[in-house]
């Protein structure tokens, strides 16, 4: 509709109006048309009417002028025959004559408009007054009987006088009446031209009253019912979701109704294709899904659409599954029951879970998960399922290789153990005897010569460093094993270095050291096993009083860093030799070989002291320590877990909700 | 310090039963025992014939190894404690190299009274073995009365 674009200015203004406006045009213009065409109408018939008076008026002046001239006549002839026999029967024309001149020529002088016509009147009425005195001249002299003769001379001058003047009042009456014919023909021509001038306004009312009819039918066309009808097009296709009919943004409740209709489209249309570009991305994701199939099924279990997860699951095409029923995935000892289990479990409670065989088109088989989900509509109707289907072989698989796994560590663990008891026994069983008989010999010594007594304190120091030995290296290897329960808790790591002490402090004293324990106030509480940690501290003093030979002092002492606590033995010994101390915690590995006899010691004990450490958590180490102008000693530290919280436990799991299908 | 209670040719009469495979244990233990004056000694290195012994001889303590061949400890502990009457306290005190927390556990679960790991003090056993008597001795005395 592109002649509905008024882009003239005009036309723009008119679309603007409200419509109450446009309606008041539409009714105002054949009616102002219709008063138009009354009004001439109405002053073209005055007008004729104006021109009929004047021609009665014309008929009437040569009437009454015909008049005058009659009355005059007979009254001449009726005076005249009393002046020859002076009967007064004669005189009744003229008597009459008097009687009704007055009133005739009073009417006369009303009628005439005429300038001319009126002169020719003043010069009528003259010759009228003259006639009537004549007359009455004559009808005197009649009457008197005075000198007959002088009385005839004077009547035949009357007479002749008389008749004179009636014959130039006849010929005034002609002027008059000539005078008036015309003044008629002129005023009967402009009767029938105002006559002829009404007919033509009269077709020319109607003709615009037509073209204003036509006119505001136009207008009400252009300016409401096409616009109206585009309106309804574009409703129409609004409903169908079609693009619209462009329309002006014209300000009236048509033009606003369409800015509307054209806002509510570009919405729909927005949204429309928000809902497809989602609709799209949903769709190609789900297509695009490798590892899940996705598929829906309709209300009879057809396959209704296939993504890519399901076609590597199955190995079906998409051209080549839809339309077929979804138990052709099932192997045939299934088939014929479990589909129809699953679908009804679906419909029942809304979805099913199932796990177990399915098979590829190529007929192998695959360990899979499904969920079928029923679909229902806003009324709840079933318009079919969603099927999702994982191949969960792989996962299978590697669960029951963990399972092996497992059960393999497990018997591993439990070998180990088996070993470990086993060696303990072996090995401490002939030690038994060995130290029990030697520990009888002991008590009993004062019965031997001292040679023999001394064999037997040499066979019992033996005998007690091979079971620190023993003991050292099962201690090593079940730790290492992992078989060795660590009693893990939360103490404090003070009280602990405080008893160490008041054990240690004689052993020390026997080496003529001091021993000083040197702890800050507050309570350090650790997380680990107490027993073991007791082990290593005793073993790092046991070093330092056996080793310092030269020094006077050993010093235990705790701080805490970065959530550690840390035990440091320091003594102000001769302290490592450096390239010794990379070896310092290896097993077997004693330092300073040449000092063997002076000093005792499995050469284990570090490298236990690693072991346990390092099973609670913490670590182990050894740095120079400078305890004074020029002097080294050494220094041992162990840290600790610091408790995370003494009343809690270190460490809180939260069972994560799976939620059900 | 038992003195007081029990007299100690009481407990040293007591019938004691050592078990173990091991026959230089047995030889200490005898050694042992036979030091503190104890007089009623039996000794068996072959653990099959324990059963029988336990029942034919009623110990008033036992002596026990766990590690050994055929029959081993923990299965007599419970062949033990299912032949004895409820309320009747017969000690079990056993003796083993095996120093796991493992087998520590599981023997006195079983009904072990006492646990000594080997190679052990001397004195140490006498001691515990004296102890275990005394209580035994007490408690026959508790439910005689």
């Amino acid at each position: 509709m592109p002649e509905l674009r008024p882009s003239a200015a005009p036309l723009r203004f008119w679309a603007d109006r409200p419509l109450a406006i446009k309606g008041l045009v539409f009714i105002a213009i054949p009616l102002a048309i219709l008063f138009a065409a009354l009004a001439s109408l109405y002053l073209s018939s005055t007008a004729e009417e104006r021109a009929e008076a004047d021609v009665r008026r014309a008929f009437a002046i040569q009437r009454d002028t015909y008049q005058v001239h009659a009355l005059l006549s007979q009254a001449a002839a009726g005076v005249r025959g009393y002046a020859l026999t002076g009967e007064d029967r004669f005189l009744e024309p003229y008597s009459v004559a008097e009687r009704e001149l007055a009133p005739t020529i009073q009417r006369l002088d009303e009628a005439i408009e005429d300038p001319g016509v009126r002169n020719e009147y003043a010069t009528l009425t003259n010759l009228v007054d003259a006639k009537r005195q004549g007359l009455g001249e004559i009808v005197r002299v009649s009457r008197g009987g005075e000198d007959p003769a002088s009385s005839r001379a004077v009547l035949e001058a009357e007479l002749s006088a008389s008749r004179d003047v009636l014959e130039r009042l006849g010929s005034q009456v002609d002027v008059i009446q000539r005078r008036e014919a015309v003044l008629l023909d002129q005023r009967r021509a402009r009767v029938d031209e105002v006559r002829s001038r009404f007919l033509l306004l009269t077709a020319i009312s109607a003709l615009l009253g037509l073209l204003g009819s036509i006119a505001a039918v136009y207008l009400f066309s252009t300016g409401i019912v096409r616009r109206v009808r585009v309106l309804e097009g574009n409703a129409e296709r609004l409903a169908k979701g079609e693009r619209l009919d462009e329309l002006p943004d014209e300000a009236d409740e048509i033009g606003r109704l369409a800015q509307r209709l054209g806002r509510a489209s570009a919405l729909l249309r927005a949204r429309e294709k928000e809902l497809s570009e989602s609709e799209e991305r949903f769709r190609l994701v789900v297509d695009r899904v490798r590892d899940y199939g996705i598929f829906a099924l309709d209300t009879e279990g057809r396959v209704a659409t296939w993504n890519l997860g399901a076609e590597r699951i199955k190995g079906w095409q998409a051209s080549e599954i839809l339309g077929r029923h979804f138990s052709s995935f099932y192997p045939p000892e299934t088939r014929d029951f479990l589909p129809q289990q699953i679908i009804d479990r679906a419909i029942h409670d809304g979805s099913a879970e199932d796990e177990g065989w399915r098979v590829r088109r190529d007929g192998t088989r695959f360990w899979a998960n499904v969920v079928i989900t029923a679909l229902r509509d806003g009324k709840g109707t079933l318009r079919g399922f969603a099927k999702v289907t994982r191949d969960m072989s792989e996962r299978r698989r590697t669960e029951e290789e963990l399972r092996t796994a497992q059960d393999e560590a497990i018997a591993a663990s439990r070998a180990k153990t088996a070993l470990l008891s086993r060696t303990s026994h072996e090995l401490r069983t002939p030690m038994n005897a060995i130290l029990g008989f030697g520990q009888l010999l002991e008590i009993d010594e004062e019965n031997f010569a001292p040679h023999h007594r001394s064999a037997v304190t040499q066979i019992m120091k033996a005998g007690r460093h091979l079971l620190s030995l023993i003991n050292d290296l099962l201690d090593i290897s079940s730790i290492e094993a992992g078989v060795s329960e660590l009693a893990i808790e939360s103490f404090d790591l003070h009280e602990l270095l405080a008893e160490v002490h008041s054990i240690g402090l004689p052993l020390v004293k026997q080496s003529g050291l001091a021993f000083s324990l040197d702890l800050p106030e507050r309570e350090v509480v650790v997380s680990a096993d107490k027993r073991r940690a007791l082990q290593v501290v005793l073993n790092l003093i046991g070093n330092s009083a056996k080793y310092n030979r030269t020094g006077k002092a050993v010093r235990l002492s705790s701080r805490i860093e970065k959530h550690m606590a840390i035990v440091e033995v320091e003594d102000d010994g001769p302290g490592i030799d450096p390239p010794d101390v990379p070896r310092l915690f290896t097993a077997f590995d004693r330092l300073g070989e040449q000092n063997r006899s002076a000093t005792e010691g499995t050469g284990l004990g570090l490298a236990l002291s690693r072991s346990l450490v390092e099973s609670m958590k913490g670590k182990i180490g050894y740095e120079p320590a400078s305890t004074g102008p020029g002097r080294l000693g050494a220094r041992f530290w162990f840290s600790l877990p610091l408790a995370v919280d003494a009343t809690t436990p270190t460490s809180t799991l939260t069972p994560i909700e799976v939620p059900e299908e | 310090m038992t003195a007081q209670l029990v007299a100690p040719a009481d407990i040293t009469s007591r019938r004691i039963l050592a078990i173990d495979d091991e026959v230089a244990n047995i030889l200490l233990l005898r050694s042992v025992l036979e030091r503190e004056g104890y007089t009623d000694i039996h000794c068996l290195t072959d653990p099959t014939k324990a059963m029988r012994a336990y029942i034919d001889l009623e110990p008033d303590i036992v002596l026990l190894d766990l590690m050994m061949p055929e029959v081993d400890g923990f299965e007599l502990l419970e062949a033990f404690s299912r032949h004895d009457r409820p309320a009747e306290f017969r000690p079990v005190l056993v003796l083993t190299a095996d120093t796991t927390l493992q087998a520590r556990r599981r023997a006195l679960s079983l009904g072990a009274k006492d646990f000594v790991a080997k190679p052990f003090d001397v004195i140490e056993v006498g001691l515990r073995i004296a102890n275990l008597l005394e209580t035994r001795v007490l408690y026959q005395r508790l439910n005689s009365s």
